[in-house]
């Protein structure tokens, strides 16, 4: 008997070694593109490179957004990292770089002005310290207010160009008994792209990426109590439905607000495309407008600055990966041009210089990324993690009115020490 | 979680049984090869225990002690940095004190309506056979069900609550349920209530129906009313089950995490914040795996502490109850 449990608790133990790495060329590949077209797209990839390199073997594993974000976590640290994975760019994936788990691609990236194939915009969310460290292959997601064309035209309202017309827009509709936005703002970040759009018109991206860099500024510049003010001001103003802090963006709940007319607007990434056009193809081809975050006429910023994400997932290869010439070479399959017309054809915008589309609201979109001087990276994904959390807990304070915007701006900076050691 | 501290009582109401059968035992086989056997069968056990469950805890302690982001190779030895820092932040006592608003809440209204339902149920008999199956239902269901059917009843533009309650003309009642900083808590607190009244309810029940009817018949003789019945027969012959059932709650509340986190994540503005969904949030989101520790700890001692002092009162209060 005893050598029964102890053949069991063999058994046991060896089950936890962690990823068994099988025999010859293997490279395994995380990704969290779970909805809609997305699983397929990469799996093409996949078996593209698969018939052209059949000697190695390629392990596709696909995760959930949310689960994915604690698990790659704890596979890196505990040395059982995926060969290629995804990134948001930005303060976490620098994390990693400085923790010394992500492979340098520079070379990668040089080789044969591979680099020159991406918009210039995507590379400073994965360029730290000279050298590129991630590739974007994804989407390119602005933040964009949606609206209902047909709901403006009943009530003969236009997509306003200044930030006073848009104020006069949500008394307008709000006389109506209709919510002007839509926001879910349980996961805080949906609430936080009003914050950023607010400083950037207000001042420009400068003062953000100073503080950001611990350099000449702080988050106590008085450009983010003033952001925080205006928040505030649009939330007493009615700008947002009823239970806003409440819901959840994951279940829909923005978008059922926008379908069943409750609301008539929401910023939003420009993912929520591809989303409506699956979800609801009705709202899509007779609805959808979206225009960009109006102008403050007494504020510094540049109107055609944009805040979002150029790329949108990064792949990275892990520093721990045997076989990173495959690993990149896996990389630049899901990002083919087989992957990039796949992609158009789902309602997203790879972040390839010269994308062309048949589609009018992404070609617009397009536009957009090209004529901007300035593309804000998510805070959220800017920051460094623990920073980043402290935004968002304290953009969502702002919205519930529970926090002044002198003292959110007081707990965002320092957050910002406690992580700097300053 | 709850669930698993349920599991783990029932697990030791198991093992006392082979205790009671050893006299049997030792009778036919010698002591030692009995001990031998039993060790054996325990070690799969133990060994499980001791690499899920001991060693993390040694580790979590361990880690308190460091600066770690969970992906660096390096660990830095910072001693009682995050102690200290835990020790001043008002954002864990904030969390702590919620622990101690849902401990309460759940012993003030689970133990009684589960103990009324259990009576109900147990004096209607067979007639009542099919509320027994409907009553234990929110038990069957898993916790990130319940959180995302009660997210969509709260909600208020299309949820059942607000219209049901300005239909029956008491529209001022409608609220932000879980928006609402102010009322959050006790939103979420409903709902803990309504999936954790059944298990206490079954346990409750169980209890009663192991009471002799002698009992019950010779109250019944002696005149005794349905009240006088339960509060002079009953209900003292289940101190020992009430106990058990409020030391499960109160370890459950104090490391409850997951209809939290499904409902609210902790917010809005840390207004259902609790200790373990702020330790998730400082170790997975934040990147601050020491700190992370260091609260993960802190919640170890607690409700160490709590349950300790709560059993040694109980079983003080059963001696001098005996005596």
């Amino acid at each position: 008997m005893r050598s029964i449990t102890l053949a069991l608790l063999l058994a046991v133990l060896s089950g936890c070694g962690g990823a068994n790495q099988p025999e010859g060329r293997s490279v395994a590949l995380w990704h969290i593109q779970t909805v809609g077209e997305g699983p397929e797209i990469i799996q093409q990839s996949v078996d593209r490179f698969k018939m052209d390199n059949p000697g190695v073997n390629v392990e596709v594993v696909p995760i959930n957004n949310d689960a994915y974000k604690t698990k790659i976590k704890v596979a890196v640290g505990a040395g059982n990292a995926p060969c290629v994975f995804p990134t948001w760019g930005g303060g976490p994936l620098r994390e990693y770089v400085k923790a010394g788990q992500v492979l340098d691609l520079t070379p990668y990236m040089s080789a044969n002005n591979y680099k020159d194939r991406f918009l210039d915009a995507a590379m400073p969310g994965v360029t730290f310290d000279g050298k590129v460290w991630g590739v974007p292959v994804e989407n390119v997601s602005l933040a964009v207010v949606f609206y209902n064309k047909a709901l403006f035209a009943k009530h003969h309202l236009t997509p306003p160009r200044t930030y006073d017309e848009l104020l006069k827009l949500v008394h307008a509709l709000k006389d109506k008994g209709i919510a002007p936005f839509a926001l879910a703002n349980k996961p805080k970040w949906p609430g936080s792209m009003f914050f950023m759009y607010l400083v950037d018109r207000l001042d420009g991206p400068d003062t953000f990426a100073k503080a950001a860099a611990r350099e000449g500024a702080t988050f106590e510049a008085p450009v983010f109590i003033e952001a925080g003010k205006r928040v505030q001001d649009l939330v007493k103003a009615g700008a947002f439905q009823d239970g806003f802090n409440g819901l959840d963006y994951d279940s829909g709940g923005m978008r059922a607000l926008l379908y069943s007319e409750k609301a008539a607007m929401e910023l939003m990434g420009t993912w929520e495309i591809g989303t409506i056009k699956s979800e609801n193809p009705d709202f899509y081809e007779n609805k959808l407008g979206f225009f960009p975050f109006p102008a403050l006429p007494d504020g510094k910023g540049d109107p055609n600055d944009i805040v979002g994400t150029v790329g949108n997932n990064f792949y990275s290869v892990a520093a721990t990966c045997k076989d990173p010439d495959d690993a990149f070479k896996l990389i630049q399959y899901l990002i083919d041009d087989t992957a990039v017309v796949a992609r158009g054809k789902s309602g997203r915008i790879p972040p390839i210089k010269g994308f062309q589309t048949g589609d009018p609201v992404l070609q617009a979109v397009m536009t957009l990324v090209e004529k901007a001087p300035n593309v804000q990276l998510w805070y959220d994904q800017y920051l460094p993690p623990s920073v980043a959390e402290a935004h968002k807990d304290t953009s969502q304070s702002l919205f519930s009115l529970s926090m002044t915007p002198e003292e959110a701006a007081r707990q965002f900076e320092q957050a910002a020490k406690d992580f700097y050691k300053q | 979680m709850r669930a698993s501290g349920a599991a783990e009582g029932g697990a030791a109401g198991v093992a006392r049984r082979p205790d009671r059968m050893e006299p049997q035992n030792t009778a036919r086989t010698p002591r030692h090869a009995h001990n031998r056997a039993a060790a054996l069968f325990l070690l799969p056990a133990f060994a499980f225990l001791g690499i899920f469950i001991v060693w993390p805890i040694l580790m979590s302690i361990r880690l308190s002690f460091f600066d770690w982001n969970g992906i660096s190779p390096t660990q830095t030895f910072v001693g009682l940095d995050n102690w200290r820092s835990l020790a001043s932040d008002r954002i864990f006592w904030k969390a702590l004190g919620n622990n101690f608003i849902v401990v309460i809440a759940s012993i003030a209204i689970q133990m009684p309506v589960a103990m009324a339902l259990a009576v109900l149920l147990h004096r209607g008999g067979r007639k009542f056979k099919a509320f027994k199956v409907v009553y234990f239902f929110p038990m069957l269901m898993s916790t990130v069900a319940i959180g995302t059917l009660f997210k969509a009843v709260y909600n208020v533009q299309f949820g059942a609550i607000n219209p049901l309650l300005e239909a029956l003309g008491l529209g001022s009642l409608a609220h932000d349920w879980l928006g609402d900083s102010r009322i959050a808590l006790l939103s979420v607190i409903a709902v803990i209530c309504w999936q954790f009244i059944p298990f206490y309810m079954i346990l409750f029940l169980a209890r009663l129906t192991g009471i002799p009817n002698e009992l019950r018949e010779a109250a019944a003789i002696d005149g005794a009313t349905g009240a006088q019945l339960f509060w002079r027969v009953e209900f003292p012959m289940m101190r020992g089950i009430i106990l058990t059932a409020m030391t499960l709650s109160l370890i459950g509340s104090l490391k409850y995490f997951d209809l939290i986190w499904v409902m609210t994540e902790g917010g809005p503005s840390r207004a259902t914040e609790l200790m373990a969904t702020y330790m998730y949030k400082e170790a997975f989101s934040s990147f601050r795996v020491g700190y992370g520790s260091a609260i993960a700890t802190a919640m170890f001692v607690v409700v160490m502490i709590m349950a300790l002092t709560t059993m040694a009162a109980g079983r003080s209060r059963a001696r001098t109850v005996e005596g």
